[in-house]
C-alpha cells in the first residue's frame, strides 16, 4: 500500500548503478529505509531531494512491514543547506545522526526523535552555541533511548558523589563505590549544570551561558558514555579537520 | 537447466543493469557465438583484471606505472582536475573541454560511512601541488553533499599552498526544462549565473 509521511534524509547508500537506499527519519514511522530508483541520474525526477538533511513530504510503496519499500515521491519542504554546506557544521550533524542510528531502532514510531532532530537543526541553522545544542541533543536522545546517565547524585543511595562509573552509567558516592572499572571525576558545577539542562526547554537554550570548561567536561563524559552503551566508536569522531 | 549455463547466468546477473532475463539472453547468445569470439571476451576480462592498476601519480586506471594522461606532454600541465572515480576522467575527456592533468580521489568524503580523508588520495594531491608547477586545481567532485564536503576539505588542505582552487559550476542539465528543476538545483544555477 501507499504510505505518506514527512521525513528528513539521514543517510544514503549507493545501490547498483544509479539507485540509492535512503535512510529517512520520519514523523510517523521513525527511521525507515526506502529504495529509490535512479536518483543519481542527471534527469532523475527525485532531483536533489534525496541529499542528506533534506526534508520532504514523501510517499513510498510496500507492504506494511516491507523491509525496503519503494520511494515513489519526495517533495522538498526544507533544506538545511547552511549546515550542509559548511564542513564543520556537517561533521557535527553527522555525529548526531550516527549516534541516532545506533540508539534508535528502525520503525520505532513511539519516540519523538523526529521533532527533536528538526528542532535541533533549526537551532543550529539559526546561530552559534553549536556545542551546547549538540550536547543537549545527545542528552535528550540518550534519555529517549533509556540510556541517560545519572550524574546528579549517587545512583545507589542518592547521596553526594562526584565519581562517574562508566560501567554502571552513574555517579557513585564513596560509600557505595565498590570494585573498580573506569571512573571519571566530575566537578560540582558540571553536575549542577547537567541537572539544569535536563529540565531546560530547548527553545530557551540560548539563555544558558555556562563556562566553556563545564560544557567540555560534560561533552567528554557524555561521549564516553555514549560510546560505552552503543559499543561503537563513532566514525565521525575520527574525522579531523585541518 | 544445465548447471554450467545456470552458473553463467548467475555470474552475468552480477553486472549492473543485468537482471535475470537479460542474463539468460546473454548466456544463450554467448553459447551460440563462435568459440574464438566468446574466448576473446573472456580473455579481455582476464587481461584487464590482471594488468589494470592505478597510476602512481594520478590514480587513473592504467597498465603502466604512469598513465597515458600523465605521460602526455602535449597537455596543459599547470592544471589538475580532481575527480572521484577513474571513470569520471573518461567522461570529461570525451567532452573535449579540457586537456590537462587529473587526480582521482578514489571516492568522496562521508563521515557517517567512515570515509575519512586518509582513505582518499587527498594527501597525494597536496603533495603533487606542493611539488610545484600547478597553477589551478579544478575540483570536479560530484555535485552532491559528499562531493561538496570533499571539495571544501580539499580547499582547506590546499589553502596554505597558495594555489588557485576552483569548483565546477552547478547548472541545469542541458535539454531539461526549468519547470522540472528542483529548488536547490535552480538556486545553485542562479547563484552561478554568468554575464552574456
Ligand atoms: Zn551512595
Ligand atoms: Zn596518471
Amino acid at each position: 500500500m501507499l504510505q505518506r509521511t514527512e521525513g528528513i534524509v539521514l543517510r544514503t547508500t549507493p545501490y547498483g548503478e544509479a539507485d540509492l537506499i535512503v535512510t529517512f527519519l520520519t514523523k510517523d514511522h521513525g527511521i525507515i529505509k526506502v529504495f529509490a530508483k535512479s536518483p543519481r541520474k542527471v534527469k532523475s525526477r527525485f532531483g536533489s531531494s534525496l541529499e542528506p538533511l533534506t526534508c520532504s513530504r514523501i510517499s513510498f510503496w510496500g507492504k506494511e512491514d516491507s523491509a525496503l519499500p519503494r520511494l515513489t515521491q519526495a517533495d522538498i519542504t526544507h533544506v538545511y543547506s547552511s549546515i550542509r554546506e559548511s564542513l564543520s557544521g556537517f561533521l557535527k550533524v553527522s555525529e548526531l545522526i550516527e549516534l541516532t542510528l545506533y540508539l534508535v531502532p528502525e520503525r520505532d514510531r513511539s519516540r519523538n526523535v523526529f521533532s527533536l532532530l528538526m528542532r535541533t537543526l533549526a537551532l543550529m541553522e539559526a546561530g552559534p552555541a553549536e556545542q551546547l545544542i549538540t550536547l543537549f541533543y545527545k542528552l535528550k536522545l540518550l534519555d529517549i533511548a533509556g540510556f541517560l546517565p545519572r550524574l546528579q547524585s549517587c545512583g545507589r543511595c542518592g547521596g553526594e558523589g562526584d565519581a562517574f562509573h562508566l560501567m554502571q552509567g552513574t555517579v557513585l558516592c564513596g560509600n557505595c563505590c565498590t570494585g573498580d572499572g573506569q571512573v571519571s571525576r566530575l566537578s560540582r558545577s558540571a553536575r549542577t549544570f547537567f541537572s539544569t539542562l535536563l529540565k531546560w526547554e530547548m527553545s530557551k537554550l540560548h539563555r544558558l551561558k555556562p563556562a566553556e570548561g563545564i560544557i567540555r567536561e560534560l561533552v567528554v563524559l557524555i561521549d564516553e558514555h555514549a560510546q560505552y552503551v552503543t559499543e561503537k566508536n563513532l566514525r565521525t569522531k575520527s574525522f579531523r579537520v585541518g | 537447466m544445465h548447471g554450467i549455463i545456470e552458473n553463467l547466468i548467475n555470474q552475468l546477473t552480477r553486472l549492473p543493469g543485468i537482471g535475470r532475463k537479460s542474463a539468460q539472453r546473454l548466456a544463450f547468445f554467448i553459447l551460440s557465438m563462435p568459440e574464438s569470439e566468446a574466448m576473446s571476451i573472456a580473455e579481455a576480462i582476464r587481461t584487464v583484471k590482471q594488468t589494470a592498476r592505478f597510476c602512481n601519480t594520478c590514480f587513473n586506471i592504467t597498465d603502466n606505472e604512469i598513465c597515458e594522461v600523465c605521460s602526455d606532454d602535449s597537455r596543459d600541465r599547470s592544471r589538475i582536475v580532481v575527480v572521484e572515480e577513474p571513470s569520471n576522467i573518461l567522461v570529461i575527456e570525451r567532452s573535449g573541454a579540457f586537456r590537462c592533468l587529473y587526480h582521482v580521489l578514489l571516492g568522496a568524503l562521508s563521515p557517517i560511512d567512515g570515509v575519512t580523508p586518509e582513505k582518499l588520495k587527498i594527501k597525494e594531491l597536496a603533495d603533487r601541488v606542493a611539488a610545484g608547477g600547478i597553477q589551478e586545481v579544478v575540483v570536479a567532485t560530484n555535485p552532491n553533499t559528499k562531493g561538496e564536503i570533499t571539495a571544501q576539505y580539499i580547499k582547506e588542505v590546499l589553502a596554505p599552498l597558495g594555489v588557485k582552487v576552483t569548483r565546477i559550476a552547478y547548472g541545469l542539465p542541458m535539454g531539461s526544462d526549468i519547470e522540472f528543476a528542483d529548488e536547490v538545483t535552480l538556486s545553485k544555477a542562479l547563484a552561478g549565473r554568468r554575464e552574456l
